[in-house]
């Protein structure tokens, strides 16, 4: 996924760089007489007609797909809840007491099962992201206080996922991780 | 001026929210314990004699399980009386029953009975009133500890609304005497409405941006809203402001 | 007289500019010798740059494009000299203020100075205030200028003019030109997120101050920090457009560009998804609810819309096949454009949820910041800057 997107950014900057370039070029070609574009109101409404189309294509491509709909209409059959706070993750399969917050030294996790992470914070925010061990982000959420998000994901590949906070939570917001093991 | 309005606006709301910050509840995280654990399939005894299991009633309809005792002086009654009150409306498309089963062994049916009759709800078909011999079980299972106090005679418990879904799973408790917004996220959940987050009970509801409305099941704006609208609005009202009075002045 | 007073400050502008942004530079050098490990810096020292850095950038692009323009719109209406001077002594003094917090307090909760953070205090006990003091004062300064210029526009032009409404209809009897257009658009959405940022701060000290009775819903917070924190990086931009509709064609020799409907149509437009664009920084929040993600999406795609097929076809169609005066300014402005599109791709690509879903966001919108302002933005002020010292096209200074 990682690399479709930069494949795609780099594909449209570059595609950019040249159109920029060529129109350079066409200016410094031009000598004293104006050719310029013609029909260019014409041309400009088929410029916006191609990206509306395109980006609404997108849109109604992707938005179904947000992680708000992921497995809404399955039953987990696991749950951990998340407990983020400067500058640790404490996870348990029971619910966790804000006052003395106590969480399980080591989570495991089926493969292919529906998981539901419900994630809050202790203090500030956090985020709650989870990389595969390859270290690819796989699934995220944030942590906010007050609020709890539910983050649904099916585990395919057995092994060892790390989380780390991605939003900046204070001066050992680089050391905040923790990890889990599918089964 | 604007700036004066502004900042009476944000003053008035200021001690409006600290007074009613004293009245919202406090934490209660033991309502996210037990969740989607399955309930214990208890045997029960409904009115009239009926006796059932409970899984014959979540696999017909999710279940609403008050847990409650009918010689209680104290939150009981309110809690079923504003259960019912609740209710009268419909407050969620969700369709369920209401289970008020007794967690005290020396409630008999005709107890529960008379509870059914003294609520008036005796000919409603959605609200059931039972007693059951796994009380133990059950209470383990949705998380329940009632402990006897001898000298009052009485149990020192909470008030519990556990629902229950179709397949048997824990999907919300609600603990205290809780709103009709509560209830209806609670009807979505055991008919698995999924919604991708909710609030902590002890939060302030005030400034927040959207409330969860269960007349329509969506959210609606709050007072944050507002909040978070006022600097658009502020800004343009500057704007017919400002061009009216130099308009003003040069005619 | 006026027009030297102006000259005056317009160049004292500049030259605080291109010193703070001489010293940002080094900031991110630091920073990144940092994360390379080629120099040791504690993490606090990391944060405290880090927060400097991200704030002192927005604040100096932001002023740097406030000048240009009120530097330009002297051509058409008469500014206020006082205005002008009253926004500079408080952002110097708002700067300095952020230095003290930043270097003295060792305040670092960062350049979004997210809720709760600043209030989580891990630092020296006055830095706080003295930080969002520092926000308040760059503000007040900021949106006394803005409201004056906005005003001294309006005097000239009535609203439906400077908005440009009568070229909705077919042969309008009077022209606006299209950079009165685009400062009034862009003044209004500054006026809007500044007042943001006064909301915020309230906010901020009635928690501050309450001794703990009084606790702000961190939702609503973090909506109204991107409210004023994604639209004021984002007019700062269009402030740069202004002078580009301006300066382009003047400075290559050709006529100067007309305010059309679709002109009209697009800047109005903007002004609308620019104000609603900024909740694609809340996505990752599930607690918003999903039809305000979906309107981020939407807006932050049909904000790309206008930007696109009106302004920079505008410089495209301008340049193909025309011969053009190239100077370093127009080059500048150019090359900047082409900045713009490639830091606004990145942005497009990040504003579509499921991406968003799987990005580091605070890696990837850093780098599409950099991206967009540092060859887009920044460029366009340098350009500004090149075309105001040289005397070429200072001829009657």
């Amino acid at each position: 996924m990682q690399n479709s997107i930069l494949m795609l950014f780099l594909v449209l900057a570059a595609l950019s760089a040249l159109v920029f370039t060529f129109v350079f070029i066409s200016s410094k070609k031009a000598g004293m007489s104006v050719q310029g574009l013609s029909n260019p109101l014409r041309k400009r409404f088929w410029f916006l007609l191609i990206l509306f189309v395109v980006l609404g294509i997108f849109a109604s491509v992707t938005i179904p797909r947000s992680p708000y709909f992921l497995f809404a209409d399955e039953n987990p059959s696991r749950v951990v809840h998340v407990a983020a706070m400067q500058f640790a993750f404490i996870m348990s399969e029971k619910a966790i007491d804000p006052k003395s917050p106590v969480g399980e030294a080591s989570i495991e996790l089926p493969a292919n099962e529906l998981v539901e992470f419900r994630v809050t914070s202790l203090d500030v925010n956090h985020g709650f992201a989870i990389y595969d061990q390859s270290n690819r982000l796989i699934a995220q959420t944030q942590a906010m206080p007050g609020y709890v998000n539910r983050l649904r994901w099916k585990f395919k590949e057995p092994g060892k996922y790390t989380i780390l906070c991605l939003e900046f939570c204070g001066m050992a917001h680089q050391v905040m991780r923790s990890s889990f093991t599918v089964k | 001026m604007f700036k004066r309005i502004i900042l009476s606006f944000i003053a008035g709301s200021f001690f409006y929210c600290t007074a009613a910050f004293g009245q919202v509840n406090q934490a209660n995280w033991k309502e996210d314990a037990n969740i989607y654990e399955k309930v214990c399939d208890a045997s029960i005894t409904i009115n009239k004699g009926v006796n059932l299991t409970l899984s014959q009633l979540y696999n017909e309809k999710p279940v609403l399980l008050a847990l409650i005792f009918t010689r209680c002086s104290g939150i009981c009654n309110p809690f079923l009386l504003q259960l019912k009150e609740n209710l009268q409306f419909k407050i969620s498309a969700g369709e369920f029953t209401v289970l008020v089963l007794s967690f005290d062994p020396r409630d008999t049916r005709e107890d529960m009975e008379l509870l059914s009759e003294r609520l008036g709800l005796e000919n409603n078909e959605q609200w059931l009133f039972a007693t059951t011999g796994d009380i133990e079980k059950l209470n383990q299972s949705v998380g329940f500890n009632p402990v006897w106090d001898s000298t009052r005679s009485q149990y020192d418990h909470d008030a519990l609304l556990v629902g229950i879904n179709k397949d048997g799973y824990i999907t919300k408790k609600l603990i205290g005497l809780r709103n009709r917004q509560d209830l209806a996220q609670m009807i979505n959940s055991v008919n698995n409405i999924f919604s991708p987050s909710y609030r902590l009970p002890n939060k302030n509801l005030l400034f927040s941006c959207f409330n969860y409305n269960p007349e329509t099941g969506k959210n609606t704006p709050g007072l944050g809203l507002l909040f978070l609208a006022l600097p658009a609005i502020v800004a343009l009202l500057l704007v017919f402001g400002i061009s009216y009075s130099v308009r003003q002045k040069q005619i | 007289m006026e027009s030297i007073k102006l000259r005056k400050i317009t160049s004292l502008w500049i030259l605080i500019v291109l010193v703070l942004f001489i010293v940002n530079i080094v900031l991110g050098i630091l920073m990144r010798l940092n994360q390379g490990e080629i120099i040791h810096q504690s993490p606090i020292t990391f944060y405290a740059n880090m927060t400097t850095h991200g704030l002192t950038q927005i604040g100096i692009w932001f002023v740097a494009g406030m000048a240009a323009v009120n530097y330009l719109l002297q051509r058409y209406v008469k500014t206020s000299y006082s205005a002008n001077v009253v926004a500079m002594v408080l952002t110097v003094i708002g700067i300095l203020m952020l230095w003290a917090s930043t270097y003295i307090g060792k305040f670092h909760a960062g350049w979004t100075f997210l809720y709760p953070l600043p209030l989580k205090i891990m630092w020296a006990k006055w830095a706080t205030p003295m930080f969002l003091g520092s926000i308040l004062v760059m503000g007040v300064g900021w949106l006394t200028w803005s409201v004056s210029m906005m005003t001294q526009l309006l005097k000239k032009y009535p609203l439906t003019r400077a908005l440009a409404w009568q070229h909705f209809k077919k042969n309008p009897s009077t022209q606006t030109p299209p950079f009165i257009l685009i400062s009034m658009i862009t003044l209004i959405g500054i006026i809007a997120c500044l007042l943001g940022a006064v909301l915020l701060l309230a906010m901020y000290s009635a928690e501050y101050f309450s001794n703990g009775t009084f606790v702000n819903d961190a939702l609503l917070m973090k909506n109204l920090t991107f409210f004023f924190g994604h639209t004021i990086a984002n007019e700062m931009l269009y402030l740069g457009l202004a002078v580009i509709y301006e300066l382009f064609p003047e400075v290559g020799g050709r006529p100067k560009w007309k305010t059309t409907w679709y002109v009209a149509l697009a800047w109005n437009c903007t002004l609308v998804f620019i104000l609603t664009a900024f909740f694609h920084h809340l996505y990752m929040d599930f607690v918003q609810p999903v039809g305000f993600q979906i309107v981020g999406q939407i807006a932050s795609y049909m904000a790309s819309l206008p930007a696109a097929s009106v302004t920079i076809f505008s410089v495209l169609v301008a340049v193909y096949r025309t011969p053009i005066k190239w100077s370093l300014t127009n080059l500048l402005f150019f090359i900047g454009v082409a900045g713009w599109v490639i830091g606004g791709l990145g942005a497009v690509i990040d504003v579509t949820i499921t991406n968003n879903f799987v990005l580091h966001n605070t890696l990837w919108v850093p780098a599409h910041f950099h991206t967009y302002n540092a060859l887009g933005n920044v460029l366009f002020s340098l350009a500004f800057f090149h075309w105001f010292f040289n005397p070429i096209y200072q001829g009657h200074p």
